[in-house]
């Protein structure tokens, strides 16, 4: 993770605020540090201390299913990687007696006489995310997880699956440490649940963990296991969520609509009975050799603490209050929050909300921007041009990590009788600072133009060996590394002789790869720190504003004659809020902002240019056609309503889709009142064969209408035909207030759906009941038809940016979880429903989301490409085979004609290329390498690893 | 016994209606509902609240006093609205010498995101977190839906 | 075949998951035997199908490619 690493991030571990004081803009905190015992600046995570130690506990982490030592790591990648001794274990620090670890520590960095310390912070904002717990079932005593062995929690679970987790990777029962073919999943344990726990909310992830779990276990068991999931409703409302779903039905996974009651004890106390009742009514009791309880979010207690000691209002489900218009401030201004704080969310929403609040607190500082930030400098560049490889090379013993297994003065020895090499040495700590002013001395002292460092992982230290030979004027693509710790001292231990000549051989292959390095250019764009924002609903003002608020200037272009999208249909949000006010004064500030363009009746026909530096054309109806430059683009193309073709829409105005019901209220409330009869269809066009998608939004919007009908006139008949409720997070309030207001709920099959029909002059709808397992006749005196919500066109933009949509339609972002807002083409970013249906707050955070996102490119003057890029050697002949199999989009065929011949040659966008070399495993004639990883270098390689003459 | 509104209170307080109306549900604020969409509380269990919620004594007692004056109670909530700890966001000043770091609370994935968020856009960020390390839940999960990609 | 035999075997290895994951294995200090000869690659489809099969010409007694 690149946080660890960066200069402006600074990590505070084993810390937690005190108190907060001081004023939006300037607050002083206090924060207590915890010791760790470890000094952070000597400990090199060798992994000794923790080998030594005689204290045995159950591992948190790994949910107590393993054990730790006192001097522990959290897990193998952990930032920052250093470990950490555990008060309340230690023997030491508990007993005063051991201090094993301190003996053994190659660099002395444990200090048992760390103490606490509490520090003060001056900040001029801060953003909350302590996260969640998961709910524990422990109080549940139905459920046996505390008594019966294979009783665990999903959270365990998760360990149990995972490769680095306790088993490895293989499931076993806990009762006998069998397979468990048989696996049932309990969901809504601690969620959905008002009677044994307070938590009458929804979890929102629980249903797609379950169905991931199921997927992941059966791939993991023997054929014929048998996977079954216990359920309310599934809810399974994001992205692609609901194809998952469909798929782990074909792959056998077994869904069950009913809640069992209780676990006992299986025969011959291993697995367990289950009792539940099936929704026709009868009482069934099953065996299974495990059982997962889908277990909710929580607010965690610390983060009570925490609103508490900075002063925020919590909902009565302690979780963080915001408004839907201000989806990321909490009750203290200049306090913002994001993820599982606010209401339990998955991952791309807690990473877009993050994103949201970052951008909040950068607006709210814009005036200070980069008053306390660094930048590096680096010293004039050598040119080494035309001088023979001269490697040095610097052989790692870290501390003794490697050299306890690997004969390191012999593979020192050894690298200088290597063709090219003019210097070896051996360093205790080639990663210590100190060392990196000895290498820098020795390039200096000895003319070094290629390094070789044997060591660790490049995927950890290149950057940093990088730096150094930037600081000592070589280029930093000079650098190879040959990773003699994870890849060989670490894995074998027991075979010290084949790990030495194991690693000869790494290092030979990492000379000869060497020698046929050369200095690289980081491409640097201008970047143009102008933004477009596509598309004039909720999202796109928002990011519009969010970026003019950040300081860029800012081009709104849409396609209609007014702003606003679909928020003028809409009356009011999840949370109660009215949205017309809202939207009336966003388009005020919009239209009034000094740095906002806004293009009304405007389409973009043409488009160039990558990241930084953006060129399109508008056309703009009744203008002229405008050609705008620009460093980043949102995309907020939107996504509307559509038109229901099933329930006889059309065919009596009485019949109507959500948007039209929502104006009809509003403009005509009395008639709507006066009925006596109201009902709701679910899914119409969403959930089937040809949309395979659930639209999200519109389970809420139903019941959000139903209350209101029941509130103003309790005595209507209010029906809402449904296949699975999906009032996500808390959102479930509205669902459990839905059924205490009278209103009711029939559920109904795809392969049954209700009947509509006109019987003189009367609508009737019928539906089977499936708990009653009977027909039922329902009188309408309106039928509202939850329409699909689908995407606005989006097939120019898409040809015109090569950006990705699903096969719905909905824009694709680069990474479905970790880059939410992202979009595959750098430069881009998509906010609102266009990426996928959205509530009012969900599509506003995503639109700032893009604006922190998005300003993270244009606050800078120039941008730097990583140089690892593709590039074309003149024995490219144009075949262009390469061309198809680029995944970005990097690679075009140009012709020139030289001498009356056509000459075809390709030609690759630097900006593009990500530098991953599909193309030059295509080529069959070497026309296109990547830099560092050309042919001749991994032949090299592959011949030094041979020990043959290249 | 006095009658309020859900609405006037929530707007005299700077919060929204839902916030009161969970106030309420929570038993936090024991009012009860009456007709007109109104409710019922006592006096007492209402001056306790604001109490709790941070409202400064001599407000409290000026609202006591017009009460005992048999003067609208929402009348006086109105005095309240301005520098009140409930009060949302845009309403208070921000400091003139603002600082250029932020800080930011909880290591688990929204936390790093909002921090490299901040870090590259030209904010130092204080990352603080309570365990060791950062990375948080996500860091053991085993796989995540729908494309199955590996958590790390 | 003798029992001493030792085969060399290339493998290319994807930055982002397959070296990583050989980095996790010696941080989890998984031991497997030595015969493995790693080269970093930025994406395991770089690797050019006629290096697999020089490697193999030249005496490599296995070649894996992981990503």
């Amino acid at each position: 993770m690149e946080c660890g690493r960066h200069l402006n991030i600074e990590i505070l571990t084993l810390s937690e605020i005190v108190a907060v004081a001081g004023e939006p803009g300037a607050f002083t905190v206090t924060i207590r540090k915890k010791p760790r015992y470890i000094d952070m600046d000597k400990c090199i995570a060798c992994g000794i201390c923790s080998q030594k130690c005689p204290k045995k506990v159950d591992d948190d982490y790994n949910m107590g299913i393993s054990k730790r030592k006192a001097a522990y790591i959290q897990y193998g990648q952990t930032v920052p990687l250093k470990y950490v001794i555990d008060p309340d274990a230690c023997l030491y620090l508990t007993k005063g007696k051991c201090r094993a670890c301190e003996k053994f520590c190659p660099t002395g960095a444990i200090n048992f006489e760390d103490k606490e310390a509490i520090i003060t912070l001056d900040v001029g904002a801060m953003v909350l995310a302590p996260g969640f717990n998961p709910f524990d079932p422990s109080g549940f005593d139905f459920y046996g997880y505390n008594t019966i062995a294979d009783v665990v929690t999903s959270m365990e679970f998760e360990r149990m699956l995972s490769a680095s987790g306790p088993y490895q990777g293989h499931l076993e029962k806990p009762s006998n440490g069998k397979s468990p073919d048989k696996i049932a999943w309990i969901q809504c344990v601690g969620s959905r649940n008002t009677n044994q726990c307070s938590n009458g909310y929804c979890s929102s992830v629980c249903c797609m963990y379950a169905i991931k779990q199921a997927q992941v276990a059966a791939a993991h068991l023997p054929a014929g296991s048998e996977q079954t999931i216990f359920y309310m409703d599934i809810r399974c409302h994001g992205k692609d969520f609901e194809r998952y779903y469909e798929s782990a039905k074909t792959e056998k996974v077994r869904f069950v609509r009913a809640r069992p009651h209780s676990i006992i004890p299986g025969p011959n106390n291993t697995g367990v009975s289950m009792i539940y009742t099936t929704e026709d009514g009868r009482q069934i009791t099953e065996t299974f050799d495990l059982a997962v309880l889908s277990v909710g979010l929580e607010a965690a207690q610390d983060a009570v603490d925490l609103a508490e000691k900075t002063g925020i209002a919590l909902t009565p489900y302690h979780f963080a209050e915001t408004g839907s218009f201000t989806p990321v401030s909490s009750s203290r201004p200049g306090i913002f929050v994001c993820g599982s704080f606010q209401a339990p969310m998955n991952i791309p929403s807690a990473v877009a909300r993050a994103s949201s609040a970052a951008a909040e607190a950068a607006t709210a500082l814009i005036a200070v921007k980069g008053s306390l930030t660094k930048t590096k400098t680096y010293p004039q560049e050598k040119d080494i041009a035309g001088d023979g490889p001269r490697i040095g090379v610097f052989v790692c013993s870290c501390g003794s990590n490697i050299s306890s297994v690997i004969d390191v003065k012999a593979v020192t020895e050894y690298a200088a009788t290597l063709p090219h090499v003019v210097f070896s040495e051996n360093t205790l700590f080639a990663c210590s600072t100190d060392t990196q002013d000895v290498i820098a001395k020795r390039i200096e002292e000895h003319d070094l133009n290629r390094i070789v460092i044997a060591a660790c992982s490049p995927r950890t230290h290149e950057p940093l060996f990088q730096d150094t030979l930037k600081e000592a004027g070589l280029n930093g693509y000079l650098i190879e590394m040959a990773n003699i710790r994870n890849h060989n001292s670490w894995v074998h231990q027991k075979e010290p002789e084949k790990a030495t000549q194991k690693a000869k051989d790494q290092v030979r292959m990492a000379v000869a790869k060497s020698g046929l390095a050369g200095p690289l250019d980081q491409m640097k764009v201008d970047v143009i720190q102008k933004a477009l924002v596509i598309g004039g609903g909720l999202a796109g003002m928002n990011a519009a504003l969010g970026l003019a608020d950040m300081g860029y200037p800012t081009v709104l272009v849409e396609k209609s004659d007014h702003l606003g999208g679909n928020a003028w249909h809409l009356d009011q949000t999840a949370q109660g809020e009215p949205i017309r006010p809202a939207l009336e004064s966003l388009i005020e500030n919009v239209m009034a902002h000094p740095r906002i363009e806004v293009l009304k009746n405007a389409r973009l026909t043409a488009s160039s240019g990558t990241v930084g530096n953006f060129e399109s054309r508008v056309d703009v109806s009744g203008g002229p056609t405008r050609t705008i430059r620009y460093g980043a683009a949102v995309l907020a193309t939107g996504a509307r309503e559509s038109v229901p073709t099933e329930f006889m829409y059309g065919k009596d105005e009485r019949i109507m889709t959500h948007l039209e019901f929502e104006d009809k209220f509003r403009d005509a409330p009395a008639d709507v009142t006066a009925a006596q009869s109201v009902v709701f269809i679910q899914c119409v066009g969403s959930r089937n064969k040809e949309r395979p998608y659930c639209s999200r939004v519109c389970c809420t919007h139903s019941v959000k209408n139903a209350i209101d009908l029941k509130v103003e006139n309790p005595d209507m008949n209010v029906y809402i035909l449904y296949r699975d409720m999906r009032t996500y997070g808390t959102r479930e309030d509205l669902y459990t207030n839905a059924r205490k207001l009278g209103v009711i709920f029939i559920r109904y099959d795809l392969e049954n759906p209700p009947e509509v029909s006109q019987d003189t002059g009367n609508l009737r709808v019928r539906v089977t009941d499936p708990i009653l397992g009977m027909p039922l006749s329902l009188a309408a005196d309106f039928l509202v038809l939850a329409a699909a919500i689908i995407p606005n066109e989006t097939k120019e933009l898409v040809e015109l940016y090569k950006c990705a949509v699903n096969a719905d339609g909905f824009l694709n972002e680069a990474h479905p979880k970790l880059r939410p807002v992202d979009m595959s083409v750098d430069g881009l970013f998509v906010a609102g429903m266009c990426s996928y249906p959205k509530p009012v707050d969900e599509a506003i955070s995503q639109a700032k989301a893009a604006v922190a996102r998005a300003s993270s490119v244009l606050t800078r003057d120039e941008m730097q490409l990583d140089a690892i890029k593709s590039f074309v050697t003149d024995k490219c002949d144009g075949c262009a085979l390469c061309v198809d199999v680029c995944p970005y989009n990097a690679i075009t065929l140009t012709e020139t004609v030289e001498n009356g011949q056509t000459l075809k040659k390709i030609r690759t966008e630097m900006a593009l290329c990500k530098g991953c070399g599909l193309c030059e495993a295509t080529c069959p004639k070497d026309g296109i390498s990547v830099h560092n990883f050309t042919l001749q270098q991994l032949r090299a390689q592959v011949y030094a690893a041979l020990d043959l003459p290249n | 016994m006095m009658e309020i509104r859900v609405g006037k209170l929530a707007d005299a307080l700077g919060v929204h209606r839902n916030t009161v109306r969970n106030w309420i549900k929570t038993g936090d604020l024991a009012a009860l509902p009456t007709l007109g969409k109104k409710y019922v509380i006592e006096a007492d269990d209402l001056l306790r609240f604001l109490r709790d919620k941070g409202i400064s004594k001599d407000r409290i007692s000026r609202i006591s006093q017009d009460m005992a004056a048999g003067g609208d109670p929402a009348g006086s909530f109105a005095s309240l609205s301005q520098n009140n700890p409930l009060t949302l966001q845009k309403e208070v000043p921000m400091s003139d010498k603002p600082v250029g770091s932020v800080l930011m609370v909880g290591g688990g994935v929204a936390g790093i995101q909002a921090s490299l968020d901040l870090a590259d856009t030209g904010y130092y960020v204080y990352l603080l977190e309570k365990s060791p390390g950062i990375g948080g839940a996500m860091s053991q999960l085993d796989k995540t839906f729908p494309t199955n990609d590996c958590a790390m | 075949m003798s029992d001493n035999f030792e085969p060399t075997i290339i493998g290319f290895l994807c930055n982002w998951c397959a070296y990583a994951g050989g980095d996790l294995a010696g941080i989890s200090r998984i031991q497997y035997p030595p015969n493995l000869r790693p080269i970093r690659v930025m994406c395991s489809g770089m690797v050019h199908p006629e290096i697999v099969v020089e490697a193999l010409s030249k005496g490599a007694d296995g070649v894996i490619v992981m990503g």
